[in-house]
């Protein structure tokens, strides 16, 4: 009999150890995907990030272009003289 | 039992119909996402403090165990699934923004390009205005400088006959027709000055027209090729009476020691880059000599006659009255 229930103590710890490691597979999955997912999160942030200062830049560009035609379209109004034939 | 609470956007029942909808609806499910996401944090604390207390008091831990793996399998795939959208929606806004950025771009292109041409415009019209309002000065072949001479007070040196040259033999009837021209419209007005002695080595003014051929040898006109005096326009008629050839002038000058036209044979050339003598200073003074040689010969032969013709018993009025006028 405590042969038997030495088997079955033996086989409960198997089972027992065997959903363990089948609990710290699944964690070790779950947590591999949340860092894929964190890492996707940071390459996102980090082309977002170039993308707006580009974007940024041009916008500047852009605008210090747009104030220079103003300045020259002023310029120009104030003197329509300058453009008539 | 804690689960994992997206907010369901509901299908679009109507589609819509023009474009503003559709970003509107775009907008909107773009905000939801952002919410999702922000909810899905408190959602994975609450769940995790869930699953913690019914895993100690729950004598069922195996069910606990179970419902906890596939509550995180779902919030996992919820997750991406969220942060997948999001992604998506915010790559394409930004797309559409450096689209934008280009198209403005493009425009501001085009309009600093229109104002370059504007500007062009402007300026040629400035500078057409300005190069009317602006007069040349033009000065007569006569005062143009010969090759090498400096213009006093200005510094500055001809390299060349401007309008002149007289190197080129085809031009030739050009200058002798325009010689020739001169001549006839400037009348032949000759004054007489008292006082001053006739050269004899000036000739009286021939009548007629003009011609180079006759009054220089082909031989003179070939050595002197590069003389600017060649050709000397005329400016009035005193100068256009000067003498030009030293043939006619040795033949009727009593002295013919110094002839005033230059000859090749017993003058000194003249060369372009040699100084010169002022204009006005040579012109005055050749000017007086032709003054002489105009008066001389009609004067002489009438002097002659008035000695051969006067008597003896008369007194000589009029031999003092033409030496008078010497």
């Amino acid at each position: 009999m405590a042969r038997a229930g030495g088997i079955t103590n033996a086989v409960n710890v198997g089972i027992a150890v065997q959903a363990d490691w089948e609990n710290r597979e699944f964690i070790s999955h779950i947590s591999l995907n949340v860092r894929r997912l964190f890492d996707f999160l940071v390459q996102f942030e980090a082309t977002t990030k170039s993308k707006l200062a580009s974007l940024n830049e041009k916008l500047d560009v852009l605008e210090r272009r747009l104030e220079l035609l103003e300045v020259q379209v002023g310029n120009a109004s104030a003197n329509p003289s300058l453009f008539a034939t | 039992m804690g689960k994992v609470t997206t907010s369901s956007t509901p299908p679009f029942s109507q589609e819509a119909s023009n474009f503003d909808e559709v970003y509107m609806q775009q907008s909107l499910l773009f905000d939801d996402s952002l919410k999702d996401l922000k909810n899905l944090r408190t959602q994975l604390y609450s769940a995790a403090e869930y699953f913690e207390l019914s895993y100690t008091n729950d004598d069922q831990k195996q069910i606990v165990v179970e419902t906890l793996k596939d509550y995180a399998i779902k919030a996992l795939v919820n997750t991406v699934d969220h942060l997948g959208s999001v992604t998506y929606k915010v790559n394409d806004l930004l797309d559409e923004k450096v689209v934008e950025v280009s198209g403005a771009e493009l425009r501001v292109s085009c309009i600093e390009q229109r104002m370059r041409s504007y500007q062009g415009f402007a300026d040629h019209g400035g500078r057409s205005q300005q190069s009317l309002v602006i007069s040349t000065p033009k000065y007569h072949k006569r005062y143009i400088l010969p090759v090498g001479e400096t213009m006093v007070g200005a510094n500055l040196t001809k390299s060349k006959y401007v309008g002149c040259s007289l190197d080129d033999e085809e031009e030739w009837p050009h200058f002798r027709n325009a010689v020739r021209a001169t001549i006839r419209e400037t009348p032949t007005s000759t004054t007489t000055s008292k006082g001053r002695s006739p050269s004899p080595s000036v000739q009286p003014q021939r009548p007629g027209p003009f011609s180079f051929t006759s009054t220089m040898p082909k031989k003179d006109l070939d050595k002197r090729s590069v003389s600017p005096y060649r050709f000397p326009l005329l400016r009035t008629g005193s100068r256009s009476s000067r003498p030009t050839t030293p043939n006619l002038s040795r033949s009727t000058t009593p002295k013919p020691s110094r002839p005033i036209t230059p000859n090749p044979s017993n003058t000194k050339q003249r060369y372009p880059s040699e100084p010169r003598k002022s204009a006005s200073m040579r012109l005055s003074a050749e000017r007086d000599n032709g003054k002489d040689v105009e008066q001389f010969p009609s004067k002489s032969k009438r002097l002659l006659k008035a000695l051969l013709s006067r008597r003896k018993s008369k007194k000589d009025d009029t031999l003092y009255t033409y030496l008078d006028e010497y």
